[in-house]
């Protein structure tokens, strides 16, 4: 019946992509390279799992994607910004996977699959497997970039797998923003992000997820640093049911440089897991990274931050620090942060805490005359703000600092003495 | 009018449980300065606790008034309303959250809607330049990081901004060099001789006489073991430095036995 090639196949399974390349055609990723993709999502079991006992209300183990459907047909969810006249001349590229294979095969393909190796992760085969939107940025080298470029992705009822490539070639230089949105009524979101740096290469990289509370999703991106690059990288992971953001950044080249800053706040009955990984495998490579992170209502969430520091990486200089803040005492906060030290003369630092709103703060803050409720809001937003401030754009962290507050602003606050 | 100003009588306060204050009786006209002297442990700090509304700190019995309006029982941000303002010893830091954010969100509490945003931003810049502060200080966050004379500023620097009726130091003076304790003292002094500042009452709490040398009181209290055991003019904080707190404990007990 011809009706039924309108009609998707649910879940993730052959049938599945099988209906999405006879929508789309091979396109700009392989075919077979999608089947193995898949494959391998059959394959592989779910990393980690549960530790300590403890049963968290959303896991990846007993994820069921059975009755989605994984792509649409009408599919329009991508908001690309238009360069300007300057960018384009400079021969900057933003474009659609399918356009940028066509027109810019040989950066294209240089850059696809460098920074990202999905042979032993499961949920970054499945992000290939469906890659349905993906973006191709490119800055030649040289070019530095002064707009933002600005990658939207907006999730509809069906699910949404984005995949964000991004190439800067040696000494460009430009900052993006990655903005994921939604309806209520979208059920996953499961992509790919990869940043390849050339020698000496700055890029700024600044995710605003605000997926629906409904919503789950499942983001992989790695970055790769080549000699003397700097990467920054920061995410907003406000929105989402449950929310599994990763990254990994490779440290590659000598000297180079990895700033990573994240920030979540779990209310509702939401779960954010953040699983951040710098990766030092050359000599005088330094890393920072900040996490701050809260939660309330039922909300809960964890974080995994890994620093390792490879054999040969001489001079390499890491630290990390993450801190939480339990604003219920439903709530809850994981954290573990871990060390890997092969190599000699480095430095590495490494802290975390949990915790509630000190009372004396709150005292200090109404013996001027704010009300309790006020105090609480402001040293709860004070809490995020040396993370937020590491945000690129003053528009973007004033958005952030609004969501932080509409989080913050009816609910009850847990207190310690 | 004969309420004015703030009362406090037959105090009594406790921490967990051990009886600290056991009966004050003190009276700060607005307009004075009023010096209470003694040595550690004698309670001065749970006194400025309780009449700020800290709730580690269980009053008892007696009453805290600010002109004729009891506090007992009043939540600490509804005392700040009233008029009340404590320079703390060991100031708060909140990490995140600036200097003039803070000092903006806590005028327009207490004074809500009286000042544009360019008239508060010269009044804050007057009050940084008499206390020798540098504008960047504004931009730094509450108390994170800054030393103790950086701390006892930005107390100063919150009082002159709220103009409060009643103002209770304490031990502002403590672990101050001698540059920022002239700059306390010039902010002091430049907040009295001011419009909003002339009729606010000061309760200067200190250990050492120090801090009156640039600071006058119009009345010196000695407290002593949760009382105030005397009171006098001004020279009695002489015979403090003289002599210490040893020969007036000879005093009260004498009296008392």
């Amino acid at each position: 019946m011809s009706g039924n090639s309108d009609v998707a196949a649910t879940g993730v399974g052959k049938n599945a992509l099988a209906a999405l390349l006879a929508h789309q055609g091979e396109g700009s990723i392989p075919e077979a390279m999608r089947y193995d993709a898949l494959a391998r999502y059959e394959e592989l079991p779910v990393r980690g799992g549960l530790r300590g006992g403890r049963t968290w209300k959303h896991d990846l183990t007993n994820l069921d994607l059975s009755t989605i459907v994984a792509f649409d047909p009408a599919g329009t969810e991508l908001d690309l910004e238009t360069l300007s006249p300057d960018a384009r001349r400079a021969g900057v590229t933003i474009e659609r996977f399918s356009i940028a294979r066509e027109r810019h095969r040989d950066a294209f393909e240089r850059a696809f699959g460098h920074a990202v190796d999905t042979r032993d992760d499961k949920f970054a085969s499945l992000a290939l497997a469906f890659a349905s939107r993906g973006v191709f940025i490119d800055v030649p080298a040289g070019v530095i970039v002064d707009e933002p470029l600005v990658v939207g992705y907006e999730a509809r009822e069906t699910a949404l797998f984005p995949y964000t490539l991004v190439a800067l070639g040696e000494g460009a230089r430009a900052t993006v923003v990655e903005r994921l949105a939604g309806v209520d009524s979208s059920p996953l979101v499961c992509g790919l992000v990869e940043m390849v740096l050339a020698a000496r290469a700055q890029l700024t990289y600044a995710v605003d997820q605000r997926l629906s509370m409904k919503t789950r999703t499942i983001i992989t991106r790695r970055a790769t640093l080549g000699e003397g690059a700097q990467v920054d990288v920061s995410f907003a992971e406000l929105g989402g049911m449950h929310v599994v953001s990763r990254f990994r950044a490779l440290a590659s080249g000598r000297g180079s440089r990895a700033s990573v800053v994240a920030l979540f706040f779990s209310d509702g009955n939401q779960h954010v897991d953040i699983e951040t990984e710098t990766v030092h495998a050359a000599a005088d490579t330094r890393s920072e990274t900040i996490v701050r992170s809260a939660g309330t209502d039922r909300g809960q969430g964890r974080y995994l931050g890994n620093i390792k520091i490879l054999e040969g990486a001489h001079g390499a200089d890491a630290s990390l620090r993450d801190d939480a803040l339990l604003l219920s005492e439903h709530a809850h906060i994981d954290s573990v942060p871990a060390l890997e030290i092969a190599a000699n003369d480095v430095k590495a630092f490494h802290g975390a805490t949990v915790g509630a709103i000190s009372e004396e703060e709150i005292f200090y803050a109404q013996s001027r005359g704010i009300t309790r409720v006020d105090a609480e809001r402001m040293i709860a937003l004070g809490f995020f703000e040396p993370a937020v401030a590491r945000f690129p754009l003053g528009e973007l962290r004033d958005e952030i600092r609004t969501a932080l507050e509409n989080k913050i602003a009816p609910k009850t606050v847990l207190h310690s003495v | 009018m004969s309420e004015r100003g703030l009362r406090i009588s037959g105090l009594t306060a406790s921490v967990e449980g051990t009886e600290i204050l056991k009966g004050i009786d003190l009276v700060v006209p607005p307009g004075s300065v009023q010096a209470l002297m003694g040595p550690n442990g004698s309670g001065k700090s749970t006194l400025a606790f309780s009449i700020a509304g800290h709730p580690s700190y269980t009053v008892g019995g007696g009453s805290v008034t600010v002109d004729g309006e009891e506090m007992i029982g009043v939540a600490p941000d509804k005392r700040a309303k009233a008029g009340l303002f404590l320079s703390f010893q060991y100031p708060a830091a909140i990490p995140g959250v600036s200097v003039a954010n803070f000092i903006r969100t806590a005028r327009q509490a207490v004074k809500p809607d009286d000042l544009t945003p360019s008239k508060f931003r010269a009044m804050i810049f007057e009050k940084l330049d008499v206390l020798d502060m540098d504008a960047a200080f504004l931009s730094r966050y509450v108390n994170d990081g800054f030393s103790g004379g950086e701390k006892k500023r930005l107390e100063m620097l919150q009082l002159a901004m709220l103009a409060p009726k009643y103002a209770i130091l304490d031990e502002t003076d403590s672990g101050l060099d001698v540059d920022a304790l002239k700059a306390v003292g010039a902010s002091v002094n430049a907040l009295r001789q001011s419009d909003a500042g002339k009729d606010i009452g000061f309760l200067i709490i200190t250990h050492y006489p120090r801090i009156l040398q640039y600071i006058t009181a119009d009345a010196v209290h000695i407290m002593m073991d949760g009382r105030v055991v005397k009171s006098g003019g001004p020279e009695l904080a002489n015979v403090i430095e003289r002599e210490g707190y040893d020969k007036i404990r000879e005093e009260v007990a004498a009296s008392v036995g």
